[in-house]
Formats: structure tokens, C-alpha cells, sequence
């Protein structure tokens, strides 16, 4: 939170410290200090409450730090171009401990203590999908930015909605094109043995195969691994591409064990960048992905080409050309996903005003205005690009980057269309009453 | 709780079936890059080699210098009642904060003071300046004040002498419980009541059975604040009236104190324990070994059983194999009386005690004691900037990446190693007063200069071993 109040008091030229993000209450407070947009009239420049479900503790808490930066950022945008209706944008944060059975309880606890608006924010799959009842059950509106297919599969509820990132799924389906056209058909995948890694295997395969390409074999790695120079001898020989979703904290040690293994010869190398998301690509034992390709939600390092609204963005979420912290060049940002705070707010404003929001009993107004929600144009509000919102499972479809390792850094090659991620709708919220 | 318990019954059921993606490629990794093993067998070789040396080096002269003091300068004011009764005022103004500033445990000053400042930067401070917590504890001065009242010095009721240090134990292993398996410890409204409900407790004990009493025996702070100052180079002395500021080597303090009771033995254990078991129970080997799969770390919630159990384990393997140690070198050292010789032994614990604690808490206290001076700045969120660190950008940089790494690596290694080395000194020494004889101490040390180098061994496998967040 201080750097809010940094990031804030550099932003207004120092007129006011006071953060539109704040632990509680005092929104008169916020309301009357210099330097903010007069808000409507008094009767309706209440604060729109938005409950900030945030890792702040726990094994998510690297990640809760940069979306709780990135939607400060986004509030105080908001707030300076006039809130919600005319009336100011408050996020209450409350910590989560990165467990689904605290999630809950902080659910709970915005709805009938904080009385908050609508629930917004959550990253970890386990979390969202431990706390989606709660907010179900309280009939609150849950913004969820965790690009997990449990939203897109039909397993939550009405209330649940992802808007502002594109899913796994359709993430690894998207790929699957330009993969087979400029790396090759012949696909091996290593993946972790467990759910995620299932799902990019399960999610990828038909995508590679319906472009004429082949998955030559599968390399399931036990969790736990910490060692992977064993399992190489299992990628066949005529493997054009290796499709890797190594996570954790050993994913380093398996980047390294590769180069050791293949040397400069052997297959293209296609990744995910969530398996190094945080972290310097130009890392001692990381040389061997020199030349290789990623997946970006959004690009980490600024692109000579950039729109003037991603660098306005950049700017306003505190990144330098690198992706890191403009305070603290160490600090490397979450960029290829906590866009998705930047847009789901933004979308949060927009089906407010589409549904003239005035209190908790226009909540359900305000899922069906998200689930009328079509095309969405790439600008200051999108940054990431345009988007394709599908209200009957509550989940968005975007363009997604392809980009290559290019002298340490990550360097855009190719954008995917919405279509190459696109998937048929698996089930339908709209039929489920409120 | 009812919608809550539900909604975390039906996660539990759907989680299976959608996995977590976010399984952070932490520090850790680049620490797994490192050759750690070399550090393993080095810092092995050292606490060996320093066991060694020991047995050929006359003790005599160690005791000597490490029995001397400097006194520094007179201490003409004993300002203790004063400023502990300004720490208890600062407390309560901490604790209105929790129930009424900031959600955010990271923008809350209360648990950013109790759990970096207090439970880490004071540990340390102890540990190697001297006893700061008897003037900052927020409960001398308010009691002195009652004192000054009428309330007797010594209580209303005495202590049963049976009770030892068991009620201190007991109240470490609940403020354990509370830090390492509590699903919400920095839960600002949460950590607010349970300071509020521990300090009406102490201070009640405190005038009920008086000061020093409940000081040595129930309020585990003090003891074990208290325990960790005899390592430290400063000490303030009392003689004749007057009081000095005396400057001694580490150990120093432990010259002449009395052997500690069981309760005691187990009560520093205990603190040690539980320090390693958090250190443990992130790592692949414990997830593995309770059926979580450590990339997707299912949160506290899911462990509860597994932690509580893991941290009573933990302090009874430490506790039988301490005494196991000493047991068997009072045997080998032909002495009968191993139970006192094993109260005289457990201080000589305390510097790997402040080691772990030291090499355990660095990465966060680097961090949070960041976060810690921004919220003291404007510690209700109403912008004020009390002390012009309210916009301090928090340097998460200095523990990320190959270099920091390295470098927190290194510093941690050389804390555990030191540490040992230490304790290796300081046990001898013990058993050499206990002993008077350098060949009986030598004797005596065996088991336990081979359970420090487990130790040893095992502090550095728990920093560089592979982690969950």
C-alpha cells in the first residue's frame, strides 16, 4: 500500500496522498481532498465499494503485491476521470492468505461487514473456486482474474464472471497455428503431472492436431521432481518442437538441465511464460531459451511499435522498458496477466453505467449488463487488445502474444486472432436464476 | 460461518478438477542453482573441525576471555518503568489501528510490528545488543504504576514452584500455533484481539502473582527475550548501587547461571523447533510426505492437522535427541547427574536459536520491515506522514534475483554454520566448568558435538532445499 500512496502522490503532483485504495471506510475523506474530480451530487457521490480479494499472504502473495499495484493504478485512473456514475471508485483490500477457505470468509466478510458492491481480483485457481459459492450464496458479484477454465467450464455460478483475461484453454488452443506453421508438426510435451499440466496436454493436443501437426509423445514430471536430465531420453529423436509448462520453484534448474542436454542443436522450444512470470529472463543458467518462443498475455518488455495507450498504461502501473518496477529494476512485474486487473475494472465501470448502478439491489442488473457484453476495442481501457466476451460462460477471449527470446529479452513475433483460441461455449450461466 | 463452511466444501470438491497455474519459480530457484551441498559438507566439516580443535586447545584461556567484561560507562537512570510504560501506550495505539485502520496486514502497522519488527528485529536485537525488552516490554511501567498504588511487589498469590516454566511452554506453543498454523495470524482485527486478550492475561498474572515470577515463569517474550540476551555483547551490571554498561564477549552473560529446569530445557528447544518446523514445512519433503502436492499448495486451511501435528513432532525429536546427547555423554563421561548437566547445556542452544531465527526471517523481515515503516507513517490510512515514509516504494528488489540470492544465501549459511561453531564452543566450555576436567568435558561432548553438526546440516538443507511459495 505505501507505494500507492507513492505512486499517487507523484501522479496528482503532489496535491494529495490520500489513495483511492483504501483499508476502510473514510470515503468523505476522499471525496473532499484537494486535487480529485468534483463527483456528482452529494446524495449519489457515495463510494462505489469494491471488495479486493488479495493475495497479500501465502504462496501468492509475489503475485498479489503487482495486482494490488496494478488496481491501485487502474482506481485512481477511474477516479480521475469522474468514478463510476458520477461517483468515486473505494477498493477495500482484504488478505485472502492465498486459501480458498479464508477466500470465503473474506467473501463473507465484504458482504456483511464492509458492504461492499461487489467482489473483485482473485488470481489462484483453488481460491476462486473455494470462495465462488460464498459469493453465490450472498448473491455478490465476483470479478474474477485467475485465467483458469473454471469459469469458461460452467462450474461456478451466475454471480462468477472472468471478463478481463483470456482462460487456459483458449490460451493453449491459440498458439496451436502458428506453432504448426513456423516450429513445426511434430510436438512434445513436458509438462508437470498434475491438474495444470493436464489441462494445457488435454487443451493443446486437439488444437495441434486440427492443424495437421502431431504430439509425438507426452513427458509427464512428477511434482516434486527437482532433477530432469533423466527424462530427456524420452523426447523422440524427430521432435520438431518441445511445448513446455514447467512451474515451481525447480523450473530454473530444468531450463539449465536442458541446455546441458541438447547443447546448441536439438528442438525448438516453445513455452508459457507463466513458468517464468517474475522473473529476469536474462538469469544466469536461463541462456539455453536464447532464440526460443513464449506465450505472453500481454508483453513484458515494451515493443518498439507499442500504442501510445500501453505506454500510458505501462506508465500508470509503474514498469519500466523491461518490465520491472520503474522504482526498482530488480523488481520484475507479472505483466503477462495483471493487465487483467487494469481491464476488469474497467469493465466493472462500464456495466455499472450500462445498468445505471445505484446499490447492492442492481447487482444482478449488473451481471446481466457484464453478460451483454460483446466485443470490447483495444485502447486505454483494453490495453492488452480487443476482446471477444462470451456471456454465456461468463469468460473473454483476446488476442494473445507470441514472442521470441531475442538477446535476453522477449520480443513480440506474432499476435493470435481471437478465432485460433476461440472454443463452443460448454455451458450456459444466462439459464441459471440468480 | 454456515455459507462459509459450505462454499469451502464445495471447493474442496471442484478443486481437483481445475489446477492452480501459479506455482511461483520463488528465490528458491536460483538458490537451487547454487552448489549448496558444498556448503552442506563445509558447514559439516566446520562444526567438526571446531569440535576438533577444541579438544587439543587448553580451555582455561577460553574461559578466561570469555569470562571478562568492560565496563563502558555508568548508567545513571534506570528509565525502564518510563519508557515501558510509552511501549504500552504505543501498543495500544497499534492495537486501535487493527481494529480500525487498514484490511491489509500490509498497510496495518499492528501486524507488520508484531510479527517483523517484534517477533524478528527484536529477536536479533537481543540476541546481539542485550536485554533492549526489558525496557519495551509494555507491561513493567503500567505495572509499576499499580505498584506505586498499593498493589504488593510480589503478588497476591504465590506460584506454585511445580508449575516450573511448563505455563511459559504452553503459552509459546499456542503463540507458536497462532504465527504457523492459524489460518489468519496477520489478520489485522484478529492479530488486535489476541494481542489485546494476551496482554489483559500477562498483566492480570503479573499483579496477581507479581512481576518477576510471571516475567520468568508464563510470559514467554520475557523468557525467551531474556534467554537470548545472555548471548548478547551488552549487559547493564548493578553493584553497590551503581550501574555500568559492560561490554562482553558472546557467552559471556552465561558465566555462573544456574542449570535450567526440564521446563526450561524444553521451553528453548521448543522455540528452536519451531522455527525449523516453519523452515520445513514448506519444503517438497514435508508436502510430499502429508499427500500435498507442492505445486499446488491447497493453503493453510488444508494443513491444519498435518502443521499442528508436524510442529509437536518436530519438538519432540529435537527435545529426545537433545537429551539423548547428553545422557550419553554424561555416560561416556562416567557422570551420573546428566539431567543437571543437560539444564547447564541447553544455553549453549540459544546461539543457533538466534541463528535460525536470523536465517529463517530474512527474506520477509528485508520486505516487510518496509511495508513496517510506510504504515507507522500514517498508520490509521488518512494520509498522513508522520515520520516521511508514508510514500516509501517498497525495494521487493533486494531479495529477488541470481544475485540476492546469492547473497542471502551466503549470509544465512554463515549465520547456521557460526551459529554451531558457537554453540560447539559454548558447550564445552559448560561442560568443562561442570566437569572441571578437559578430558571428562571432551568425553561428555561426543554425542553432542555430533547432533550439532546434524543440525548443522540440516539448517542448511532446510534454506536451499526446494520450496512451495
Amino acid at each position: 500500500m505505501s507505494e500507492n500512496r507513492k505512486s499517487l502522490i507523484n501522479l496528482n503532483g503532489g496535491l494529495t496522498r490520500r489513495s483511492a485504495l483504501k483499508g476502510l471506510g473514510a470515503a468523505a475523506g476522499l471525496v473532499a481532498a484537494p486535487g480529485f474530480v468534483r463527483y456528482g451530487q452529494a446524495q449519489s457521490s457515495e463510494p462505489i465499494k469494491v471488495g479486493f480479494q488479495c493475495h497479500r499472504t501465502g504462496i501468492g502473495a509475489a503475485y498479489g503485491r503487482w495486482y494490488e499495484r496494478v488496481t491501485t493504478a487502474a482506481a485512481k485512473r477511474i477516479n480521475d476521470a469522474g468514478g463510476i456514475n458520477g461517483r468515486p471508485l473505494e477498493i477495500i483490500i482484504e488478505d485472502d492468505g492465498t486459501d480458498p477457505k479464508r477466500g470465503a470468509e473474506v467473501v463473507e466478510k465484504f458482504a456483511n461487514q464492509h458492504k461492499v458492491d461487489l467482489v473483485y481480483g482473485t488470481l489462484f485457481s483453488h481460491v476462486v473456486v473455494g470462495s465462488a459459492p460464498a459469493a453465490g450464496e450472498l448473491k455478490i458479484p465476483y470479478y474474477v482474474v485467475s485465467e483458469g477454465y473454471h469459469v469458461a467450464s460452467g462450474k461456478m455460478n451466475r454471480y462468477c464472471v472472468q471478463p478481463g483475461i483470456t482462460d487456459v484453454k483458449a490460451q493453449a488452443r491459440s498458439v496451436a497455428p502458428w506453432i504448426a506453421d513456423n516450429l513445426g508438426k511434430k510436438v512434445t510435451l513436458v509438462y508437470p503431472d498434475y491438474a495444470f499440466g493436464h489441462d494445457h496436454r488435454d487443451f493443446f493436443t486437439p488444437a495441434i492436431e486440427a492443424q495437421g501437426g502431431q504430439v509425438v509423445a507426452k513427458v509427464p514430471i512428477p511434482p516434486t521432481e527437482t532433477s530432469f536430465t533423466r527424462y530427456f531420453p524420452q523426447i523422440p529423436r524427430d521432435t520438431d518442437v518441445i511445448y513446455h509448462v514447467m512451474v515451481g520453484p525447480a523450473v530454473l534448474t530444468f531450463v539449465k538441465e536442458m541446455g546441458e542436454f541438447f547443447g546448441s542443436g536439438g528442438p525448438q522450444l516453445f513455452g508459457f511464460i507463466d513458468s517464468l512470470e517474475a522473473v529476469d529472463i536474462s538469469s544466469p543458467g536461463l541462456e539455453f531459451l536464447e532464440g526460443s518462443h513464449f506465450w505472453e498475455g500481454m508483453p513484458r518488455y515494451a515493443q518498439p511499435d507499442q500504442p501510445d495507450y500501453v505506454t500510458a498504461y505501462r506508465e500508470a502501473v509503474g514498469i519500466d522498458q523491461n518490465g520491472a518496477s520503474a522504482n526498482d529494476a530488480k523488481d520484475v512485474s507479472t505483466a503477462a496477466h495483471m493487465f487483467g486487473c487494469w481491464e476488469t475494472l474497467n469493465i466493472i465501470k462500464a456495466s455499472m453505467e450500462a445498468c445505471d448502478y445505484k446499490g447492492p439491489d442492481d447487482r444482478a442488473a449488473m451481471i446481466e449488463a457484464t453478460e451483454a457484453m460483446t466485443e470490447m476495442e483495444a485502447g486505454p481501457d483494453h490495453p492488452q487488445g480487443k476482446k471477444l466476451f462470451n456471456g454465456k460462460i461468463h469468460q473473454v477471449f483476446g488476442e494473445q502474444n507470441i514472442s521470441q527470446v531475442k538477446k535476453g529479452k522477449l520480443e513480440v513475433v506474432h499476435r493470435t486472432s481471437i478465432e485460433d483460441g476461440a472454443y463452443e461455449p460448454e455451458a450456459d450461466y444466462t439459464a441459471m436464476s440468480f | 460461518m454456515k455459507v462459509v463452511a459450505r462454499s469451502a466444501l464445495a471447493g474442496a470438491a471442484l478443486c481437483s478438477s481445475v489446477g492452480g497455474a501459479w506455482a511461483h519459480a520463488s528465490e528458491r530457484g536460483y538458490v537451487l542453482l547454487l552448489p549448496t551441498d558444498y556448503y552442506l559438507f563445509g558447514g559439516m566439516l566446520a562444526v567438526a573441525l571446531s569440535f576438533l580443535v577444541l579438544v587439543f586447545l587448553p580451555v582455561e584461556g577460553f574461559e578466561r576471555l570469555l569470562a571478562r567484561g568492560w565496563a563502558l560507562f555508568s548508567v545513571p537512570l534506570d528509565g525502564r518503568a518510563a519508557i515501558s510504560f510509552a511501549s504500552f501506550l504505543i501498543l495500544a495505539g497499534l492495537v486501535f489501528a487493527g481494529f480500525s485502520g487498514s484490511r491489509d496486514p500490509l498497510s496495518n502497522p499492528l501486524p507488520l510490528v508484531v510479527w517483523t519488527l517484534l517477533w524478528v528485529g527484536v529477536t536479533i536485537v537481543q540476541g546481539v545488543i542485550g536485554n533492549v525488552w526489558a525496557w519495551i516490554n509494555p507491561w513493567y511501567g503500567p505495572w509499576r504504576l499499580l505498584v506505586r498504588l498499593g498493589v504488593p511487589e510480589t503478588g497476591i498469590w504465590r506460584m506454585p514452584g511445580v508449575l516450573g516454566r511448563w505455563p511459559a511452554f504452553f503459552t509459546l506453543c499456542g503463540f507458536a500455533w497462532f504465527e504457523l498454523v492459524y489460518l489468519a495470524p496477520a489478520d489485522p482485527e484478529r492479530l488486535a484481539v489476541a494481542v489485546s486478550i494476551y496482554w489483559v492475561f500477562t498483566f492480570a498474572g503479573m499483579v496477581l502473582f507479581g512481576h518477576a515470577a510471571w516475567s520468568r515463569r508464563v510470559e514467554f517474550l520475557t523468557l525467551f527475550f531474556g534467554m537470548l540476551s545472555r548471548l548478547s555483547f551488552l549487559a547493564v551490571s548493578e553493584r553497590e548501587g551503581r550501574r555500568k554498561l559492560v561490554f562482553g564477549l558472546p557467552g559471556y552473560k552465561l558465566g555462573g547461571v544456574a542449570a535450567l529446569s526440564i521446563s526450561g530445557i524444553a521451553f528453548l528447544l521448543f522455540a528452536l523447533s519451531s522455527v525449523s518446523f516453519d523452515g520445513l514445512k514448506h519444503t517438497f519433503f514435508w508436502l510430499d510426505l502429508i499427500g500435498i502436492n507442492p505445486l499446488e499448495f491447497p493453503g493453510r486451511s488444508a494443513v491444519v492437522g498435518a502443521s499442528s501435528l508436524g510442529l509437536i513432532v518436530m519438538f519432540g525429536l529435537l527435545f529426545s535427541a537433545f537429551l539423548a546427547a547428553v545422557w550419553l555423554g554424561c555416560r561416556l563421561a562416567g557422570e551420573d547427574d546428566w539431567l543437571e548437566l543437560a539444564g547447564h547445556l541447553a544455553w549453549s542452544i540459544i546461539p543457533i536459536a538466534l541463528a535460525y531465527h536470523f536465517s529463517h526471517y530474512l527474506v520477509g523481515f528485508t520486505i516487510n520491515s518496509q511495508y513496517a515503516l510506510a504504515a507507522l507513517s500514517d498508520p490509521l490510512m488518512r494520509g498522513w506522514n508522520l515520520f516521511g515514509t508514508a510514500g516509501l516504494h517498497v525495494q521487493a528488489g533486494a531479495t529477488l534475483g541470481a544475485q540476492s540470492a546469492w547473497i542471502i544465501w551466503n549470509a544465512q549459511a554463515f549465520a547456521i554454520i557460526g551459529g554451531h561453531v558457537l554453540a560447539v564452543v559454548l558447550s564445552h566450555l559448560i561442560a568443562y566448568r561442570h566437569f572441571g576436567s578437559a578430558q571428562r568435558a571432551t568425553m561428555s561432548q561426543i554425542p553432542f558435538a555430533v547432533l550439532m553438526v546434524g543440525y548443522t546440516v540440516f539448517g542448511l538443507w532446510l534454506l536451499s532445499a526446494p520450496t512451495a511459495g
